[in-house]
């Protein structure tokens, strides 16, 4: 990067103190739902084949149509 | 060490020495007089010292990002606590009611108990949604169309409790073919909406829907 | 005294959701629950768990209403205040083999058969301990031991006790611990937030405090 990048950034995010706060909570926002995303993916990765939907998908159709969540 | 610069400092002022003055007061004075030696910080300043904006850039960075993680736990910590005060899943799976329809005959009334309330499942003949059907509106306590008070108008579903003092009204009963609420005389028609007597409001309706044609789910 | 006091602990088994990070097996879990059904529940409750909590766990919606309408359940009384039955729901819970404790002292010669919901979590040893107790009735009742007129020293298990032992072992620790799949996912995210936070702050104390820490202060008293 050159260095009025990092002008730019400064500029842009980091001057004001209310864009600064403003953007760490929007981040911290987005953050959350990418994370929580992630975490699950690797976690439902680790353990691939033990879980419900696993057993589920053995099971055939029988219980294909119906909501679990009750 | 730093008492004795003030007790300097003040017995100077106090003896009214102005030519000592300045020293205190003008920092270039006091540079220019100094024996200070300026320690070597090599070892403790930024090697990126030159482009300026980015190691400024890098610390705001970092400091932001103890921010977002600080936000994100601390929202996740609220959150938590905040939704311990929502129903518990044992509550919510006591909060609906399956009732199987084809076990109710046309013309039948049946009562099933949802939340402690009495509701109110009537099998309606068509001459009954025809009835409900043909009343003037207009000259009702509390209008309201028939259509507005079912979503299938073979049944109605209502809670089955007065809108006067809340007693049971008494089914198939009453001067307009409905209910009867023995209570204090209040008269529904077949459609639950008040008629005759103090109540001031229709049976209210609860939440329900048909999850297949054969079975109701109210809640 | 317990099996623990006398210093004798079960042997470490290995877990399919013995690690930080792994969930229970839920296929066995679903075998475990049979087992349940057809061996355990003969005498053993499991109170303190739902029919409601099986779903998406390790059976279907469907198959979790049938089976629960299998039982019946006290009802509302009618009109008239005569007491009716009604068929299970998913909100109820699973019903146990005997109407009271009396009733299951009576029918095993006053012992009282404990109830499953927290077994695992209530024994030294855990899962360790239930599937050693399980596997471990020798064919025959050791020479000295009298048992009780119906007592049984290998009461159900054919040959594939090991593998239905196992089955039923995860069964009851998820019995115990329902939460447990869901709490290690958290505590990845956790470890993971909470290491970042610690970094992160290191960090930014040394920025902060490196000008203070090599602060140098020094006094020159003025010649007279």
């Amino acid at each position: 990067m050159l260095s009025e990048d990092y002008s730019t950034i400064y500029n842009l995010v980091f001057k004001r103190n209310s864009v600064f706060v403003g953007s760490v909570f929007a981040t911290a926002f987005a953050f959350q739902g990418f994370f929580d995303y992630g975490v699950t993916s690797w976690y439902e990765a680790h353990n691939k084949g033990k879980l419900w939907k696993d057993v589920k998908l053995k099971l055939g159709d029988a219980g294909e149509d119906e909501d679990d969540d009750e | 060490m730093l008492s004795n610069l003030a007790f300097k400092q003040i017995s100077k002022r106090g003896l009214g020495l102005k030519s000592i003055a300045p020293r205190f007061l003008s920092s270039t004075s006091t540079a220019l007089k100094s024996t200070y030696d300026s320690p070597d910080f090599s070892n403790y300043l930024n090697s990126n010292k030159g482009s300026s904006d980015k190691s400024r850039d890098f610390t705001y960075f970092m400091v932001g990002s103890f921010g977002v993680l600080g936000a994100a736990s601390a929202k996740s910590t609220v959150e938590s606590f905040l939704s311990t005060m929502s129903a518990s899943a044992d509550i919510l799976a006591m909060a609906k009611v399956e009732v199987k329809l084809s076990a109710i005959p046309e013309g039948k009334n049946v009562i099933v108990k949802w939340q402690g309330k009495p509701v109110f499942i009537r099998h309606r003949t068509s001459g009954e949604i025809e009835e409900a059907n043909e009343v003037d509106i207009s000259t009702l306590r509390d209008p309201q169309n028939d259509a507005d008070r079912v979503k299938n108008p073979e049944w109605l579903i209502m809670l089955g409790i007065c809108t006067h003092l809340g007693c049971v009204p008494i089914g198939e009963a009453g001067d307009f073919g409905g209910w009867f609420c023995p209570c204090h005389g209040s008269h529904y028609d077949i459609s639950g909406r008040i008629r005759r007597g103090p109540a001031p409001l229709n049976l209210e309706i609860p939440e329900y829907e048909f999850s297949d044609p054969d079975t109701l789910v109210v809640g | 005294m317990t099996a623990a006091e006398h210093g004798l602990h079960p042997p470490q088994y290995n877990w399919s959701h013995n690690g930080m990070f792994d969930t229970f097996d839920h296929a066995s879990i679903r075998r475990g629950f049979q087992v349940y059904r057809e061996v355990c529940a003969a005498c053993h409750s499991l109170d303190r768990v739902a029919w409601r909590t099986l779903i998406a766990v390790s059976h279907t919606n469907s198959e979790v209403r049938a089976m629960a309408e299998e039982f019946e359940y006290d009802d509302e009384p009618d009109d008239q205040g005569n007491p009716r039955k009604r068929p299970g729901k998913l909100a109820d819970y699973i019903p146990g083999p005997y109407a009271n404790e009396q009733a299951a002292r009576a029918a095993n010669q006053g012992a009282l058969p404990p109830d499953l919901s927290l077994i695992v979590k209530a024994r030294h040893g855990a899962c360790d301990y239930i599937f050693s107790l399980l596997t471990g009735y020798p064919d025959e009742a050791p020479a000295g031991v009298v048992l009780p007129p119906g007592g049984n020293y290998n009461p159900y298990f054919p040959a594939t006790t090991s593998q239905m032992a196992k089955d039923v072992t995860t069964f009851l620790n998820w019995a115990a611990e329902p939460e447990h799949d869901e709490r290690k996912r958290l505590g990845l995210k956790a470890l993971i937030i909470v290491s970042g936070l610690y970094l992160v702050s290191v960090w930014v104390k040394k920025f902060k405090w490196t000008p203070v820490k090599h602060r140098k202060i020094t006094f020159t008293p003025p010649k007279k």
